[in-house]
């Protein structure tokens, strides 16, 4: 196609402007956002127990999940599969796996996280997200509302979220990409909200004898030893920057970046001793895009709940520059 | 003379041929207003600094609702010594419509409203997000260990409380028991 010909579709289609030149942008409602803060605040407060099923791709997993609000005591059973139970309480989470006895302990940051305060968390939101209400719907029992967060760009997926009309617990939440598609889906199944027995959040397991993988997180000045992200993700800010270990004991640094609702994090550790071979490049877990790369013989892997295309942006923009 | 002016801007006329659009261009007129005309479309073939954020996805969408067999017909021109790098590739109907929209949305989209979107590289090739994901490793052998470190600090647990972190074990497969 010549020129030409491209300006003989130019002249033919002037009307073209009507889409796209000052076209209203989508704004969030304040229905919306009253709703979604209703659901923070009542997962916050309430206690429950329930069970639910978790879809990604074609799997699906069903767990049990109870929660004691007075003590902010919480305890997920996964039902399917590998026999795996974790238990939160206000500062620590314990991965329970009997089949290996195995318990792995870390820290629980997310009361750290920013911002803390929930209308900064929502105003926030509503810079990357256009929230509004759609459809009732009923789901577990329970009539609910809906609140959709559609996402202002292509860097992150939408989101939308089922809540109890009456408490505003969430019922069901729904994680889709570009294309609307599903990316991942929780849904409750059976759930009892109110009072529940404290023994009901304890760990089945003794595991006295267990070996135990602490995590031994540690805030951490990640630039200080020549670490840094020269572009961070529009969007995203950085939340929280620890050294920590993984596994059984190897040391990395960790730098999550986030949204206020979407996750990445970067991992940075050295190659030195590392027995696995290291695969470059674009890779994913479950709903989980990962990017490994390479950086001052040390190994990044950027891991995120955001689209693989975030994930790698964001892996390509660490640097390493040896401090003076 | 449009042919023309489209020619001399890639550099494909002769010295002896560009001196009639050469003189048409000194006086402003329909040679001028091509000239920049063809220039907009270039750069916005180019360059896609001020598109909205939803605007890769529809060019993508367009892209692939067209027919098939819509394998380009790449125009490459004869190897000239002398000739830019300023390939002029074959357009599709819908990406040549697009980047007319290009061009007006790059004049009416306010600054403000603008969203640092990626490259788009000369069609009809999309950028690597839109269309085809880059084929993937095998994750690392570690993955669960960086997934359950991950998961801690994902704001998503003030949403919803413990249950997403179902998704960090719900890859775990069994181990074979001896």
């Amino acid at each position: 196609m010549t020129r030409g010909r491209a300006a003989l579709l130019i002249a033919a289609f002037p009307l073209l402007t009507g889409g796209l030149a000052q076209a209203q942008a989508p704004r969030s409602s304040a229905e919306g956002v009253a709703l979604l803060r209703k659901i923070y605040q009542a997962t916050g407060k309430l206690s429950y127990t329930g069970t639910f099923v978790y879809q990604q791709g074609d799997r699906s997993e069903t767990s049990r999940i109870t929660r004691v609000a007075v003590d902010d005591v919480e305890k997920l059973e996964v039902l399917d599969g590998m026999p795996r139970e974790i238990v939160r309480t206000r500062d620590t989470i314990r991965c329970y796996l009997p089949e290996s006895q195995t318990v792995k302990v870390d820290r629980r940051t997310d009361t750290g996280a920013f911002p803390a305060v929930l209308p900064e968390r929502i105003s926030d939101l509503a810079k990357n997200y256009v929230i509004t209400r759609a459809e009732p719907a009923r789901v577990g029992g329970y009539d609910c509302d809906t609140v959709v967060l559609t996402p202002a760009d292509d860097l992150r997926y939408g989101y939308k979220l089922w809540a109890d009309v009456g408490t505003g617990m969430l019922l069901k939440a729904r994680t889709f990409n570009r294309k609307g598609e599903t990316v991942e889906q929780f849904t409750f199944t059976q759930l009892t909200i109110g009072n529940v027995p404290r023994d009901r959040v304890k760990s089945r397991h003794a595991a006295r004898s267990w070996r135990v993988e602490d995590a031994a997180v540690a805030p951490a000045n990640l630039a200080q030893s020549g670490w840094t992200v020269s572009r961070e993700l529009p969007g995203f800010r950085k939340v929280m920057e620890v050294t920590r270990r993984l596994g059984e004991s190897r040391p990395v640094g960790q730098m999550v970046y986030s949204d206020g609702l979407a996750a990445v994090s970067v991992f940075i550790e050295p190659m030195a001793g590392r027995a696995e071979a290291v695969r470059p490049g674009p890779s994913s877990l479950g709903a989980f895009h990962i990017y490994t790369r390479e950086v001052a013989n040390h190994i990044v892997t950027v891991v995120g709940e955001a689209p693989a295309a975030s994930v790698q942006r964001i892996a390509d923009t660490v640097e390493f520059r040896k401090p003076q | 003379m449009k042919e023309q002016i489209s020619a001399l801007m890639d550099g494909e006329l002769e010295r002896a041929q560009s001196a009639a659009p050469l003189e048409a261009l000194r006086d402003a007129g329909e040679a001028r207003e091509a000239w920049r005309t063809y220039h907009l479309i270039g750069d916005a073939m180019r360059e896609t600094r001020m598109v909205s954020g939803s605007f890769t996805a529809r060019v993508a969408a367009a892209l692939a609702a067209e027919p098939t067999v819509m394998a380009p017909v790449a125009v490459i021109p004869e190897p000239r010594p002398a000739a830019a790098a300023r390939q002029w590739p074959a357009l599709s109907i819908a990406a040549s419509v697009a980047a007319f929209a290009l061009v007006v949305g790059a004049v009416f989209v306010s600054q403000k409203d603008a969203v640092q979107a990626p490259q788009v590289a000369n069609a009809p090739k999309p950028p690597v997000e839109l269309i085809r994901e880059t084929a993937q490793v095998a994750p690392p052998d570690t993955a669960h260990d960086y997934v359950l470190a991950h998961q801690g600090s994902s704001p998503r647990n003030s949403l919803q409380g413990m249950v997403p972190y179902v998704r960090l074990v719900s890859d775990q497969s069994r181990p074979a028991k001896p």
